[in-house]
């Protein structure tokens, strides 16, 4: 049984994502590949000489081993933010949907508005200051938590809705505590939004440029996308060592990818029909 | 058990986020100030993350803890462009700069609020060993804020001395003479002028690198243009800038690829004698010494050439400056004015040009160039030299400039616009910017 029509759908739709994906991917690479003179002149071209190993080093050698300590940053920060996301978001989003009320509708009403106020950098570092956090890893861990989790709540409760009350019955029966029915049977249930979630706002806190850059000045606190910067300004450009930079901080999502492959899909199409 | 089991799960879990949460961001680094002797000041140094800068700031940091052994400087980096003006204002409003930081002189400086932000340092004895017109660009109010670091460079016609030796060509000192200079490379095959309009910014040379000869012809323009007495469009001088990048583009003068070309393609065309010349600031060329060391020799600069040979001069862009928040305080405000000094001392310039080639002269007295330096540089200094030979650029002198000139003007060189229409614009342009600075006569 071949559908004309179907092949003819897979065939535009590999081409057209590999234009899309592929493509960029492979000019990131070849253009990490060149000596500078080469990279200048941005061309999709094999390289005439391969010098990928002295891009590398210079890219992780450069402003002291930056790179280093910008991927451990990067590492926490976005483990952690994203670790917190997930536990507190589906915690309030379990109490938000099974316990509506007055109090409830007010935090629905914050929730949304979370979504819809833009967050201002000024005012927001003086509230930091002022408790004592501004200029630390736990201060920035909390602002990416505060911009993510209405987004999260708000996955987390359509999901919810979805798992019928008698699971939480048949728990309560049993002698179940809400900490213990919500980590025992809640929790689990919701694996496949769960990794919507992680996949989502891994990429946008592991991407984040302009948090990092006001909330933890500082070039030992620099992050991955931060270092980008050092390659690239107003008058003069080191495309090679751009692109290697690029290339290396390309590298953990796509493993996360290569390896999460098959949840993600899971999760993602779970998240489509029931949310 | 398994009950149990899962609970002690789920406090590892939590303990473990709390754990993550508590690590301050990772250093690889011994903390740089934390086993030196009692009496020890660190300071932090803020600059830009080009590379010339980044290049400069530690080479002087390195000579200057060299001289005080008490003192250490960290050199910190921050994004250029929007990015960096964002970062620097909020910082300063926010009580959380640097110990010192480097920031643009003239009006991205008077936009900081330097009476409110920063150490006024007109009290110091190197404020009057500055060279006259940097000290007007870092001044605001009655007192000075600023040292320079790195050199004056200009706005004006790079051009291939090469391809002007092959076709025996003079140095125009004209309009009239650079364009008879024109008719005999398009003879040749060369193109004439390089424009490079996919970075947007470049387009704006021949409007703001006129100004010498504005100025030469209108001597209170800056003044007045503040006040909002003279205008773009009005102005015949003032209009010319516009209608030589009109003229040039009608003419077919330019690069093939002029409204895609970057910057680095520009500099690439030049260097390689493809192109012949191409307007644009002098500090760029640095770029094209690392990747082509030939062109050090090759590359010189002319003045945007005016009507009148005898007022031919060069428009100049100051040096940035080193700026003190009022947050720096005690010990460090005086380490801190000691490298600040250090910065405007003939020693500090010896220290700086070990750091980077120079891009024209210092802004204090009593510092010399090598004799090394290329010939782009040679040829800036000998402006320097004459009797009127340079003139800041409006920038320096008024705090009115248009955001939008650089679409403007690639408007008017791609003949989408006409020069009187697009300078018209700009106007408007600026009319919008003076009011948000509440200029008088808006």
């Amino acid at each position: 049984m071949i559908r004309p029509k179907g092949v003819l759908l897979g065939s535009v739709s590999i081409v057209v994502s590999f234009v899309i994906f592929v493509v960029p991917f492979l000019f990131v690479l070849v253009t990490a590949m060149k000596d500078r003179n080469e990279a200048n002149l941005l061309q999709f071209s094999w390289p005439t000489r391969i010098v990928l190993w002295d891009n590398l080093v210079q890219v992780v050698q450069a402003r002291d081993y930056q790179l280093v300590i910008a991927f451990v940053n990067s590492t926490t920060l976005t483990v952690c933010s994203v670790a917190i996301l997930v536990i507190l978001g589906a915690m309030v989003a379990f109490v938000l949907q099974r316990r509506p009320g007055r109090w409830t509708r007010i935090a629905d009403f914050l929730v949304l508005a979370g979504l819809i106020v833009p967050p201002a950098v000024v005012p927001t570092i003086w509230a930091l200051q002022k408790i004592g956090l501004f200029r630390t890893m736990t201060g920035l861990i909390l602002i990416e938590v505060a911009f993510g989790i209405s987004f999260t709540v708000l996955l987390f409760k359509a999901f919810i809705a979805t798992i019928p009350r008698e699971l939480d019955e048949a728990a309560a029966l049993d002698g179940a505590g809400p900490i213990r029915m919500f980590f025992q049977v809640i929790f689990p249930v919701l694996r496949s939004v769960i990794v919507t979630v992680v996949v989502v706002q891994s990429v946008a806190v592991f991407n984040d440029f302009a948090n990092p850059l006001y909330f933890l000045p500082g070039d030992e606190n620099a992050t991955v996308q931060l270092t980008l910067f050092n390659f690239s300004s107003q008058f003069t450009s080191q495309y090679n060592l751009l692109f290697t930079d690029i290339l290396l901080i390309t590298i953990p999502p796509l493993l996360m990818f290569l390896f999460f492959n098959r949840q993600i899909v899971a999760g993602q199409t779970s998240g489509a029909i029931k949310g | 058990m398994t009950v149990n089991f899962s609970r002690s799960r789920a406090l590892a879990v939590t303990a473990g986020t709390l754990a993550l949460t508590a690590c301050s961001a990772g250093s690889l680094r011994a903390d740089a100030g934390g086993g030196s002797t009692a009496g020890a000041v660190s300071l932090t140094y803020l600059v830009d993350n080009g590379d010339a800068t980044v290049k400069l700031a530690n080479q002087v940091t390195k000579d200057f803890m060299a001289a005080n052994p008490g003192i250490t400087v960290k050199v910190d980096t921050r994004p250029g462009g929007t990015d960096g003006d964002n970062l620097i204002k909020t910082r300063l409003s926010t009580g959380d700069m640097s110990d010192m930081f480097l920031y643009n002189s003239g009006s991205l400086f008077q936009a900081l609020k330097p009476e409110t932000n920063l150490v006024p340092l007109s009290d110091q004895p190197w404020a009057n060993n500055l060279d006259a017109n940097f000290k007007t660009t870092v001044t605001s109010g009655d007192a000075v804020y600023g040292a320079p670091i790195g050199s004056f460079f200009a706005g004006a016609m790079l051009y291939n001395t090469k391809v002007y030796a092959t076709l025996g060509l003079k140095v125009p000192t004209t309009w009239a003479e650079f364009m008879a200079n024109n008719a005999k490379i398009k003879a040749a095959g060369i193109t004439l002028v390089i424009q490079t309009y996919g970075d947007t910014w470049t387009s704006q040379l021949f409007v703001l690198g006129d100004f010498h000869n504005v100025a030469a012809a209108e001597p209170s323009f800056a003044t007045e243009y503040t006040a909002n007495k003279i205008k773009y469009a009005t102005n015949p001088a003032a209009l010319e800038g516009f209608q030589r990048l009109e003229q040039v583009f009608k003419a077919g003068y330019l690069n093939k690829n002029f409204a895609s070309a970057k910057l680095n393609d520009g500099l690439k065309l030049l260097g390689d004698g493809t192109g012949a010349q191409y307007p644009m600031l002098t500090a760029v060329v640095q770029g094209l010494y690392d990747t082509d060391a030939a062109t050090k020799q090759s590359i010189g600069v002319f003045p945007i050439p005016g009507d009148d040979a005898a007022t031919n001069g060069l428009t100049v862009w100051a040096p940035n400056g080193v700026y003190i928040p009022k947050t720096t305080t005690g010990a460090k405000l005086d380490a801190a004015k000691k490298f600040v000094a250090f910065l405007a001392s003939p020693a500090g310039c010896t220290s700086q040009t070990t750091g980077v080639t120079p891009t024209g002269p210092y802004a204090v007295k009593g510092c010399t160039l090598p004799t090394d330096v290329p010939q782009v540089v040679k040829d800036t200094v000998s402006y320097f030299d004459k009797k009127d030979g340079t003139s800041p650029a409006l920038e320096f002198l008024s705090p009115v400039k248009g955001p939008s000139l650089e679409q403007i003007t690639v408007e008017v060189g791609s003949g989408i616009t006409s020069a009187a229409a697009g300078a018209a614009r700009y106007d408007e342009d600026v009319k919008k910017q003076a009011q948000q600075l509440g200029l008088a006569g808006w």
